[in-house]
C-alpha cells in the first residue's frame, strides 16, 4: 500500500518539482489548487503527509506540499475548519507571491464553507474564525511590508494591497472599522499606491468610501465611492450594484438625486421613494419608504444612514412654505401645520424652533428666529443655500 | 491509516471581551472539553475566610459584630464574601472546592443587594460600592471560570447591571480616589454586551428592559443602534425599545428639545442609563439656539428656556452664563458669536440630577436593583 502511494505521489511530484525549478509560481499554483484534478484522488487525501513529503521534497516545498495535502484531506472529509487551518504563509520566496494570491483565495474558499459550517453552531463561532483568519492575513501583511530586500518588481509588496482587501472585507463582517485605520495609512504612504491593478484599486476604495460613511466623512466618501463605481468592469453588474447602494445615500446627502434610469438599471428600486421623499420634502413619504425597505437597508447596513436623509427633508419641506408664503417674516405656525400635514408624531411649536435651529446653524437656513414674534426671519437673498454648497 | 483525530472540530464558549479572555485562559490549557464545577456553599470559601481572618484583611461589613476591635477581628461566616483576586501564575483558580456554583453566586449577588448595597445604615455609600463591585466582580469571575451561561448567568448579570448603571448616577460627581466613572463604564460595558450575548439564546424575560437601557446608556452608538436594528421583532417594538430608539433618533437628528421631552417618560433606572448624556444635550440646545436665535433685538425668556432643558430657572440662567450667553433679568439674549464650549468649574452634572431624582420617588433600592417595579 505504501509503495503504491509513492507511485501516485510521482507523477504529479515531477510537474511540482519542475514549476518549482523553473520558479513558475502561476503553474506551481495551478498544480496546488483545488481545481487540479489531483484533488479528487482519494489516495492524496493524507492527514499525516509530512513524511511522505519529506521523501521526495525539498524544504520549504515539502512542507508546503504536506500542507496542502493535509488540507485535499480535510476537505473530503467535509471538515472545513480543519482545512482552512491547513493554510500556511511561506516567507522567503517572492514568486510566491501569486502562489500565495492563490493561496489566499483558496483559504477564503475554504473559509465561506467553514462559515457555513460553523454557522449552523453557533453565531459566535464565525467570528472567533474570522478573527482568527484576519490574525493569520496580518501577520502575511507585515511579512509583505517589511519587505525591503529585492528590486521593485519582485517585491513582496506587491502583496499587501490584496490583503489589505481580504482584512478590511473580514474587519467589516466582524464589525471592527477601527482595525481598517493601519492598513489605510499604511497604503497612504507607500509609493506603489497607483500602480496597484485596477481591480484591487476599486475594491480598496470601496471599503475605504465604505469607512468614511461610518465616520461621517461624506465628503470623502462620496471621492471614494465614485471612483469605485466609475473604474469597475463595465460587465460586472454585481459590484458595480453593491458600490451603489452605499454611493446613493451619500450622494443623496449632499443634495443629489439619483434618476429613476440608473436605479432601474441596477435593481435598486427600493431607493425610489426614499428619493422622491427626500427631494419633495415629503416626510410622511420617507418614513414610509424607509419602514417598507427596512430589512433591505438594515442588511445593508445603511438604515441610519438613509435616517439621516430627514434633516435634508426637513429642509425642503420648509422651503417650499416659504415659497408659498412669499415673505421673508414666516410666522412659525406655518411650519407646525407643514409638519402636521406629513403626520409627523407629537410635535409642538418648541420642536419646530429647534429644528429650525438646526437648519439655521448647519447652514441649510440664512435667517435667525424671533421667539417674541413666533416668527422665523430669513434673509432676502438666497435663504435656502443650494444643498451640495453646505458642507 | 489512522485518521488524526485533531481534525475534530474544539468546543470552544463564545467570549465577549478581551478582560474575559485573559481571565479564562489559564483554564483552557487545563481542561478544554469540560469547566470546572464548583462546590463551594458559602459567600466564601472556608479557606479564604481563615486565611485573611489569620492576616487582618477582612472588610468590617465582614466582621463579626462585637470583635471589630479585637486584635485579629473574627469573621462573621454569613456576611464573609469571596474577594476577586487577579489571575496569576502559580495561582489555581479552578479548585473546586473555591468556586461557587450558579446557585449560590445568585445568593450571593442577593446578599450584597439586599443586605449590603440596599441597607440605609452603611455609609457612606461609596464604600458601599466599593465593597459591592469588588464582591461583584468575584462573581463574575467565578462565572467565567465554570463557564455559566444561560438563564442562570443572565439573572447574576441583569442584578450587576442595575447596580452599575445605578451607582453611574448616584455616585456622579464624587472625587475620583472615592469613585472612577471610567472604571464604572468599563465594567458596565463588560458585562452589559455579556447579558446581551447570553440573550441570543432563548426566552429571557427581562430583555426588553435591557436592550433598551444599552441603547439609553450607549446613545448615538451606531453599534448600539444597528444591533437593536437587527433584534428579533417582538423586542424591537416592544414599547421600552421603541422609546429607546426614539430618544436614540432624536439625537441623530440633533433635536434635543425632543430628546429631554422624550426623557420624561423614562423610569428611573432608564434615567440612570441616560443620565450622563444628559449635560451635552442642553448644552448643544443652547449651541444651536445660540445659532438659530441669534439676533441683538430678540429675547428668549428663562422659564420657557428652564422648561425644554427640564431645568430650576435658576439652573438654567447658570447654564447659560457658563456658556457665555447674555442673562438679562428674565431673559436671555442668544448670539451666535458668544457661545463658549468651555467647560465649567461650578456646575456640574451632579448640580443637575433632579430630572431623574424625581423619578425615585418611594421605590426601593432593592426593588430597583431586583428589577421589581
Amino acid at each position: 500500500e505504501t509503495h503504491l502511494k509513492i507511485h501516485y505521489i510521482l507523477p504529479r511530484e515531477e510537474q511540482v518539482l519542475e514549476a518549482i525549478d523553473t520558479r513558475d509560481g502561476v503553474f506551481c499554483a495551478e498544480l496546488l489548487s483545488f481545481k487540479h484534478p489531483h484533488v479528487a484522488n482519494p489516495r492524496l487525501q493524507l492527514s499525516s503527509p509530512e513524511d511522505k513529503c519529506q521523501q521526495v521534497l525539498e524544504p520549504p516545498y515539502d512542507e508546503m506540499v504536506a500542507a496542502h495535502l493535509r488540507c485535499t484531506y480535510a476537505v473530503a472529509n467535509h471538515d472545513f475548519v480543519e482545512a482552512y487551518k491547513s493554510f500556511q504563509a511561506h516567507k522567503e520566496e517572492n514568486w510566491y507571491v501569486s502562489l500565495f494570491k492563490q493561496k489566499c483565495i483558496l483559504a477564503e474558499q475554504c473559509f465561506k464553507s467553514a462559515e457555513q459550517q460553523l454557522q449552523k453552531k453557533g453565531k459566535g463561532k464565525v467570528g472567533d474564525m474570522l478573527e482568527k483568519a484576519a490574525e493569520q492575513l496580518m501577520s502575511c501583511f507585515r511579512v509583505c511590508a517589511s519587505d525591503n530586500r529585492a528590486g521593485i518588481d519582485d517585491s513582496k509588496k506587491w502583496g499587501m494591497l490584496f490583503l489589505i482587501n481580504q482584512l478590511f472585507k473580514i474587519y467589516f463582517k466582524i464589525n471592527k472599522l477601527h482595525l481598517c485605520k493601519p492598513l489605510i495609512r499604511a497604503i497612504d504612504s507607500s509609493n506603489l499606491k497607483d500602480d496597484y491593478s485596477m481591480a484591487q484599486r476599486v475594491t480598496y476604495k470601496y471599503y475605504v468610501g465604505r469607512k468614511a460613511m461610518f465616520d461621517s466623512n461624506f465628503k470623502l466618501a462620496e471621492e471614494y465611492l465614485s471612483f469605485s463605481f466609475q473604474h469597475s468592469h463595465r460587465s460586472c453588474q454585481r459590484n458595480k450594484r453593491l458600490i451603489l447602494i452605499y454611493l446613493l445615500p451619500v450622494k443623496m446627502l449632499l443634495g443629489h438625486m439619483p434618476t429613476t434610469q440608473l436605479l432601474k438599471k441596477y435593481d435598486l428600486m427600493q431607493f425610489t421613494d426614499v428619493t422622491k421623499a427626500v427631494s419633495e420634502g415629503n416626510l410622511l413619504l420617507l418614513n414610509e419608504a424607509l419602514a417598507k425597505h427596512e430589512t433591505f437597508f438594515i442588511r445593508c447596513g445603511i438604515f441610519l444612514i438613509l435616517e439621516k436623509l430627514k434633516i435634508i427633508t426637513y429642509r425642503n419641506l420648509f422651503k417650499k412654505v416659504y415659497l408659498l408664503l412669499k415673505t421673508h417674516q414666516l410666522p412659525l405656525d406655518a411650519f407646525l401645520v407643514a409638519l402636521k400635514m406629513m403626520q409627523v408624531e407629537e410635535v409642538d411649536i418648541d420642536e419646530v424652533q429647534c429644528i429650525l435651529a438646526n437648519l439655521i446653524y448647519m447652514g441649510h437656513i440664512k435667517g435667525y428666529i424671533s421667539h417674541q414674534h413666533q416668527k422665523l426671519v430669513v434673509s432676502k437673498q438666497n435663504p435656502f443655500p443650494p444643498l451640495s454648497s453646505v458642507s | 491509516m489512522n485518521r488524526s483525530a485533531a481534525s475534530r472540530p474544539r468546543p470552544h464558549s463564545r467570549k465577549a471581551g478581551g478582560r474575559r479572555r485573559e481571565e479564562h485562559c489559564k483554564t483552557e490549557e487545563k481542561a478544554d472539553d469540560v469547566a470546572p464545577r464548583g462546590t463551594c456553599t458559602t459567600m466564601c470559601p472556608i479557606s479564604e475566610v481563615r486565611q485573611r481572618e489569620a492576616q487582618n484583611r477582612l472588610h468590617h461589613f465582614e466582621v463579626l459584630a462585637g470583635t471589630e476591635r479585637n486584635r485579629l477581628p473574627r469573621a462573621d461566616v454569613c456576611r464573609a464574601v469571596k474577594e476577586y483576586s487577579r489571575p496569576a501564575a502559580g495561582k489555581d483558580t479552578t479548585r473546586a472546592s473555591e468556586l461557587r456554583p450558579p446557585d449560590v453566586l445568585l445568593k450571593t449577588v442577593c446578599y450584597l443587594v439586599d443586605d449590603v448595597a440596599a441597607c440605609p445604615s452603611r455609609q457612606p455609600w461609596t464604600e458601599v460600592y466599593s465593597f459591592v463591585f469588588d464582591r461583584l466582580r468575584s462573581v463574575r469571575q467565578d462565572m467565567v471560570i465554570q463557564r455559566v451561561s444561560g438563564p442562570e448567568c443572565a439573572s447574576v448579570l441583569e442584578r450587576t447591571v442595575r447596580f452599575l448603571l445605578y451607582a453611574s448616577y448616584r455616585l456622579c460627581g464624587q472625587p475620583l480616589r472615592l469613585y472612577d466613572p471610567h472604571i464604572n463604564d468599563t465594567h458596565l460595558q463588560e458585562s452589559l454586551s455579556w447579558l446581551l450575548e447570553c440573550y441570543s439564546e432563548g426566552q429571557h424575560q427581562h430583555q426588553d428592559e435591557f436592550q433598551a437601557l444599552s441603547l439609553l446608556y450607549n446613545l448615538g452608538s451606531p453599534r448600539a443602534l444597528q444591533h437593536a436594528l437587527e433584534l428579533p421583532h417582538k423586542v424591537r417594538h416592544s414599547s421600552p425599545v421603541q422609546l429607546a430608539l426614539a430618544l436614540n433618533r432624536a439625537y441623530m437628528e440633533r433635536n434635543p428639545v425632543r430628546l429631554l421631552r422624550l426623557a420624561q417618560r423614562l423610569d428611573f433606572l432608564q434615567a440612570c442609563a441616560l443620565h450622563r448624556h444628559l449635560l451635552s444635550c442642553r448644552r448643544d440646545l443652547l449651541l444651536l439656539y445660540s445659532h438659530g436665535h441669534s439676533s441683538r433685538n430678540c429675547r428668549f425668556p428663562i422659564q420657557k428656556l428652564a422648561d425644554i432643558l427640564s431645568l430650576e430657572c435658576s439652573l438654567a440662567a447658570q447654564l447659560c452664563q457658563t456658556h457665555g450667553i447674555h442673562v438679562n433679568g428674565d431673559y436671555v439674549v442668544f448670539s451666535k458669536g458668544s457661545f463658549t464650549e468651555s467647560p465649567s468649574e461650578e456646575l456640574q452634572c451632579a448640580h443637575m440630577h433632579k430630572l431623574v431624582d424625581d423619578k425615585q420617588q418611594d421605590l426601593s433600592l432593592s426593588n430597583i436593583i431586583h428589577g421589581i417595579a
